[in-house]
């Protein structure tokens, strides 16, 4: 019996990195702007799903239920200083597939957390407004205002950089 | 500006297959390690309670009698909730929450190895005078909420029986846990007065003992009194859904 439980959360374990594992990282990555950072953030997740996760209505429930912890997580580790260096964008190249729009996350990755957060789960992971606002436990004008906020200060290093 | 490409420049980041490797290793050696540990707690959720005995027993007059009362054991989960079953041969299962109580000092120091459950007892039926509960090993025990003063007070919390404490950060309240002894009688219309949980003992790694008997004598208005035995056991395979089982043996 033992033995079939420790192999049926090595099953778990496999299902959730190999389901979740990139989706978490790129999301941890773009928010910590340290790959040492994202990784321990997202296997912190993991293990946090594998102790204490709720009973999940479908996968969509438990996919949000990650992000929310994941996204907590990165926001305590900023707020108690204890992120690495931020990496070089150049070496976004070690993560990226696609070699083009690099401006683009780097500009994503300046952004302060707050609106990057709202800006990854609305334009990467699709999610509505008001399904953003109850992963971030924040109200929707307030979803709605920071994507907006987001956008503009894209824009704006946008233009001064085409400026330059 | 094309904020679309934000998606697809995002998902072209990709974590390495070492990294994934790494990261499912690491997710195992931890679950491993604790596994154990998780084993025990999760063990303690799981009690089985079985009547074992339903003993009918002869009234007054000599005259057979079939149990007249029913046990309902109450098990308050953590969401608050609190679920109830009627103890029958069928067996049921529901959630059972077990309070952590890694945070609290023993004031006594000789608590020993305890597991303290929510899981509480309450009968029904008619005529009934009394209940007494008796268990035969470990003690039904009270949670109470002390005040700064009442805590501060050494003499006072043991002539109380008072003997855990614990408290939540940032608040001037105290939970202690009151140990009400391994039996105790209740008035059977006074039964929502006392709401006594049991702590049962176990081996040190959160393995309870075997053979736990509680002892459910009730006494009726007429003199006569009727008895079951509810057997405590442990039920290992509830880790996953920490559940509980119940049912008549």
């Amino acid at each position: 019996m033992l033995q079939q439980l420790v192999w049926s959360n090595e099953l778990d374990i496999e299902r959730i990195v190999d389901k979740y594992g990139n989706m978490l990282f790129r999301m941890c990555l773009v928010i910590l702007c340290n790959e040492n950072d994202a990784e321990d953030v997202v296997q912190d997740t993991f293990i946090t799903y594998l102790t204490k996760s709720p009973p999940f209505n479908d996968s969509e429930h438990e996919k949000a239920w990650l992000i929310t912890i994941a996204t907590n997580r990165c926001k305590n580790m900023r707020r108690y200083n204890i992120i690495r260096k931020h990496m070089d964008i150049n070496d976004l190249q070690l993560y990226c597939k696609d070699d083009e729009n690099y401006g683009l996350i780097e500009h994503l990755m300046r952004l302060p957390n707050k609106h990057k957060i709202v800006l990854l789960l609305y334009y990467v992971e699709g999610y509505k407004v008001d399904e953003i606002a109850k992963i971030l436990a924040i109200t929707t004008s307030a979803v709605k205002k920071r994507l907006q906020r987001g956008r503009e200060l894209i824009r704006e290093r946008y233009r001064k950089e085409n400026e330059r | 500006m094309n904020f679309d490409k934000i998606k697809e420049t995002v998902n072209s980041i990709e974590m390495s297959k070492t990294m994934k490797n790494r990261v499912k290793k690491n997710c195992n050696i931890i679950e491993k390690k604790n596994f154990k540990g998780r084993i025990s707690v999760a063990c303690a959720f799981g009690f089985l309670l079985l009547i074992m005995i339903g003993i009918p027993l002869f009234n007054n007059n000599g005259n057979f009698q079939v149990s007249n009362f029913t046990i309902t054991a109450y098990a308050l989960s953590d969401d608050g909730n609190q679920p109830n079953t009627k103890l029958s041969s069928d067996k049921a299962t529901f959630e059972l929450s077990t309070e952590a109580r890694g945070s609290t000092t023993d004031i006594t120091g000789d608590v020993g190895n305890l597991i303290f459950t929510k899981l509480m007892l309450n009968i029904s039926g008619e005529h009934i005078d009394s209940i007494t509960y008796t268990i035969s090993k470990g003690k039904f025990i009270e949670d109470v909420t002390l005040t700064a003063k009442e805590y501060a007070d050494k003499d006072w919390l043991l002539s109380k029986k008072i003997f855990m404490i614990g408290s939540s950060p940032g608040s001037d309240r105290y939970n202690g846990t009151k140990e009400i002894g391994n039996t105790y009688t209740v008035k059977y219309n006074e039964q929502d007065k006392y709401k006594y949980s049991l702590a049962i003992p176990h081996d040190g790694n959160l393995v309870i003992d075997d053979d736990i008997i509680i002892k459910v004598i009730v006494k009726y208005t007429d003199g006569s009194s009727e008895q079951q035995d509810i057997v405590v056991t442990q039920e290992s395979n509830s880790i996953k859904s920490n559940s509980i089982s119940l049912k008549l043996n």
